[in-house]
């Protein structure tokens, strides 16, 4: 076991309870982070409700922008399989986008699937340099006709409208909420004529397996938030990082069993790590649990970009340390018991 | 413990029964009347008591379904959460969809699209669905690794394997096919197939996959004949690919979705495109008469503002246009893509008022209430919180009239339904919404009150205002626990995912292996469903197949 409290090593009861403490003494307490396996976001969001906590998952950047892109306007996506199986052309969107390790697998293939397999691929890119929104825009205005002439998107363009499956792939954080939506503009404009479709990179952190369950759970995606005891959708008031630099929350609970780079506000808002074995040290937050990293320590359900699905990984050995969704279940009982005393 | 449901009228039409009487139930069954003193007496005085419902035809978990909230956001509305669950008041939530089925007096509710690529998502959805056992059909019929098989002409062991060992991986309970090889082929560049038309690259046909899928349901003894979603759904001439593909069926089982988008003959022969739609009910039910083989779910329409949801991607990019709000999600997924398309069903709109009269007249033109299914096909035609609404408008013709006097002309012009005259019994609603729905999924435990069916009960105040008799039941009892009383839900408790528990071929799962791992990089394990990824426990509960 490895849990500390103030920096002075306890037992996991006692970790526990002074978590469960700390969270109920809380008035706008935040549970962020989410970078974990399933069965551990599934509770925080169970702990956030009966808290009235503001829930926040890493990696939101790029799913905040994506989110608002979509809910405004909708999407034209398809799967990175698909892609490598079937497009004969692809344009990469951005820096992200053209050094994806995706890339890589579609320079070293050919489609293989479809009409178009045995063809030559095309690979394209667009550099977004400046304003990705405006380069995005320029390369619709010459799709659609709206400019005229000699210009590199006007070759992107045309290249387009000839692709029998084409994708396009970008990277949300980089392309910005705006730039999305032009994006997705720009495929339903394609799609006139031909079958082109949108391929988003993930962010590296679990934030793709947390929007679905956050959606099954509360109705809606994160950001949420449970102050006024019904889940409420507002990606700007619910800011894990707005709301403890501006010092509305109180505490928080950090939950990230796997790898990941922490937030500057983790000592100095009253906050309850959970963290993979590894990454936990005493003085990491004022209180902190180790806990076994999914997919090594333990089994977990965990996003699977090479798939874009949810897939369960079993433990590949053992751990001494518990699993976070206990730790959290048995946090959330003691806010109960707190309660109920 | 014996519980007494004591002096309901009670209406089980599989057992003959419509009238005052007693149930008797004990450890989680119906058991027959006894002498002994029950424990528990419930008095159902006034009261009617049917088995719980069963929902066959039900969009409530899945990828889709989870697009279709993030599009939608604003589509259902959240309230402060009721005592003992915290999430059962949040609009669209799987809590909120366990909880408003319980309310009506259902227990059991089936999701009719899981890609076995998504399905361990699928599944952990389900699973958090509360008060309810719920099940999923296992999509098949435009992947690349059938289409293959079929191309390469291998034999029948091989697709049923291969159908087999889907199911299996996916913990389906049955099969369904989407507009099969449509994706496919839209993908390929086609946007329009029918039964007979080639598919780009495979040189199959819709009538060719099904007809496998067919014999393949059939051979490996799943209880649910295979779930057909047509061709060229919601097109006027809709009715001729409808009837093509039951006379496809050759006579085996098969189960039609939503029929009543379907349901649609071209109104005028001389410009079939442009000349909208008439109702071809009649000759629907005329085509079910004469093929003892099939059921219909209905996929009633009613009115508001509402989102579709398919894997028809073909059809979806199709009604792109028609999208209000003018946003949507197109998904060439792997294997079967899909869409999530918005759509106001306009109150006295001719195009929504004609297909709100259709499919009533599918279900008033029934002989056969226990093949013909309750369903709005939620959210496509409407949600299914309007169940109680449907079938006021089956039980009292006054009712239906009043509806209809507010409605265009074109309701009586393209039509039967003004001059129906028909009323629905109670035992025809039973058959409608319980007893007909559980024989179409092959369970035999449930859908009936006979002695030793699972204590899944509902007991409705009756009244003659059956939207407000069927909208919140007096009591609902879920294996013979208490689970709602005065429509509000008492006891938070999990029903199990229904799953078939159907032996894989060990030579086709190696192959698929090997298959699954060149095109994802991921072989069989990353597409499983293993206990040890739900976190709740006890989730899954066996169904056996047809011996």
């Amino acid at each position: 076991m490895a849990a500390w409290v103030k920096g002075q090593e306890v037992g996991l009861d006692a970790a526990v309870s002074a978590a469960a403490a700390l969270l109920s003494s809380a008035r706008a307490p935040i549970v962020a982070g989410l970078n974990a396996e399933l069965s551990a976001v599934r509770a925080a969001f169970r702990l956030a409700a009966e808290t009235g906590a503001s829930v926040d998952t890493l990696g939101s950047e790029g799913t905040y922008a994506e989110l608002g892109a979509l809910s405004r306007g909708g999407a034209m996506t398809t799967t990175p399989a698909e892609t490598i199986g079937r497009a004969d052309t692809v344009l990469a969107v951005g820096a992200a986008a053209r050094s994806a390790p995706l890339i890589d697998a579609l320079r070293a293939s050919r489609p293989s699937r479809g009409v178009a397999a045995g063809a030559e691929r095309t690979l394209l890119t667009l550099d977004t340099a400046g304003d990705p929104a405006v380069a995005v825009a320029t390369l619709r205005a010459y799709a659609k006709g709206h400019l005229a002439g000699e210009h590199p998107s006007a070759d992107i363009a045309r290249a387009l409208f000839a692709a029998r499956f084409g994708v396009i792939l970008y990277d949300p954080a980089e392309l910005g909420e705006f730039g999305i939506e032009m994006l997705q503009a720009l495929g339903r404009d394609l799609n006139e004529s031909t079958r082109v479709f949108t391929l988003s990179l993930g962010s590296g952190s679990q934030d793709r397996a947390v929007v679905p369950l956050s959606a099954w759970t509360t109705g809606q995606a994160p950001r949420v938030g449970f102050g006024r005891g019904l889940p409420e959708h507002d990606p700007w008031r619910f800011d894990a990082a707005r709301l403890a630099a501006s010092g509305e929350a109180d505490a928080a609970l950090w939950l990230a069993s796997l790898p990941c780079e922490r937030p500057g506000w983790l000592g100095r808002l009253r906050t309850v790590a959970l963290l993979g074995e590894g990454a936990a040290a005493p003085d990491v937050a004022e209180i902190v649990i180790a806990v076994a990293v999914p997919g090594e320590g333990v089994g977990g359900t965990l996003w699977d970009e090479g798939r874009a699905a949810i897939a369960y990984r079993p433990a590949a050995g053992t751990s001494a340390l518990p699993a976070a969704a206990g730790v959290i279940e048995a946090i959330r009982r003691g806010l109960a018991s707190k309660e109920a005393a | 413990m014996l519980i007494r449901i004591k002096g309901g009228r009670v209406v089980d039409p599989t057992a003959g029964r419509d009238a005052v009487g007693d149930v008797d139930i004990e450890n989680g069954r119906v058991v027959a009347a006894s002498e002994r003193t029950p424990d528990r007496t419930i008095d159902a005085s006034g009261c009617v008591v049917m088995a719980g419902g069963v929902e066959v035809h039900s969009h409530i978990a899945g990828g889709n379904v989870v697009l279709s909230r993030l599009l939608l956001p604003d589509l259902y509305v959240s309230e402060a959460a009721p005592e003992g669950h915290p999430f059962a008041h949040a609009g669209g939530s799987a809590a909120w969809i366990g909880a408003n089925y319980a309310r009506m007096g259902y227990t059991t509710a089936v999701e009719p699209a899981m890609p076995p690529s998504n399905a361990l998502a699928t599944q952990l959805e389900l699973a958090d669905i509360p008060l309810l056992d719920r099940g999923a059909l296992a999509v098949m019929g435009n992947d690349d690794h059938l289409l293959s098989l079929l191309r390469e002409g291998e034999g029948r062991n091989a697709v049923r394997d291969l159908v087999a060992l889907n199911v299996a991986t996916s913990r389906g309970l049955g099969v369904k096919c989407i507009n099969a090889g449509g994706a496919s082929a839209f993908k390929d560049g086609m946007l329009r197939l029918s039964l007979d038309d080639e598919i780009p690259v495979y040189g199959l046909s819709t009538r060719r996959i099904m007809g496998a899928l067919l014999d393949a349901v059939e051979e490996i003894g799943v209880p649910h004949p295979l779930h057909v979603h047509c061709n060229n759904l919601g097109l006027p001439g809709a009715d001729e690919s409808f009837v093509a593909t039951l006379d496809a069926a050759e006579g085996r089982r098969i189960h039609f979705a939503h029929a009543q988008f379907y349901a649609y003959g071209v109104a005028d022969p001389e410009n079939p495109a442009t000349g909208g739609f008439r109702s071809a009910a009649e000759r629907i039910i005329r085509a079910m008469e004469t093929n003892p083989n099939a059921t219909f779910d209905v996929g009633q329409v009613v009115f508001g503002q509402t989102v579709t949801i398919s894997l028809d991607i073909l059809r979806q990019f199709a009604g792109r246009k028609g999208a209000k709000p003018k946003k949507w999600i197109l998904n060439a997924g792997d294997a079967e893509g899909g869409g999530v398309v918005p759509f106001l069903y306009r109150p006295k709109g001719p195009t929504s008022s004609l297909q709100w009269a259709i499919g009533l007249e599918l279900m008033l033109l029934s002989g056969d209430p226990e093949r013909t299914i309750l369903t709005t096909d939620h959210p496509n035609g409407g949600p299914f919180t309007e169940y109680p609404r449907i079938i006021h408008w089956l039980m009292d013709k006054e009712e239906r009239d009043r509806e209809i006097a507010t409605l265009p002309k074109i309701v009586g012009e393209r039509s039967s339904l003004p001059g129906l005259e028909r009323e629905y019994t109670l035992s025809e609603i039973a058959k409608l919404t319980r007893s007909g729905p559980a024989k179409l999924l092959g369970l035999d435990d449930r859908g009936h009150l006979r002695p030793g069916a699972r204590a899944d009960v509902a007991v409705y105040r009756d009244s003659k205002d059956r939207t407000a008799m069927f909208s919140r039941a007096r009591l609902v009892l879920k294996d013979g626990q208490t689970i709602v009383e005065d429509g509000e839900v008492v006891d938070w408790r999990a029903g199990h995912s229904l799953s078939l528990s159907v032996e894989s071929d060990k030579a086709m799962a190696r192959r698929s292996d090997a298959y699954l791992k060149d095109r994802f990089g991921a072989g069989l394990d990353s597409f499983a469903v293993p206990d040890e990824a739900f976190p709740m426990g006890d989730v899954f509960e066996d169904v056996a197949c047809r011996a």
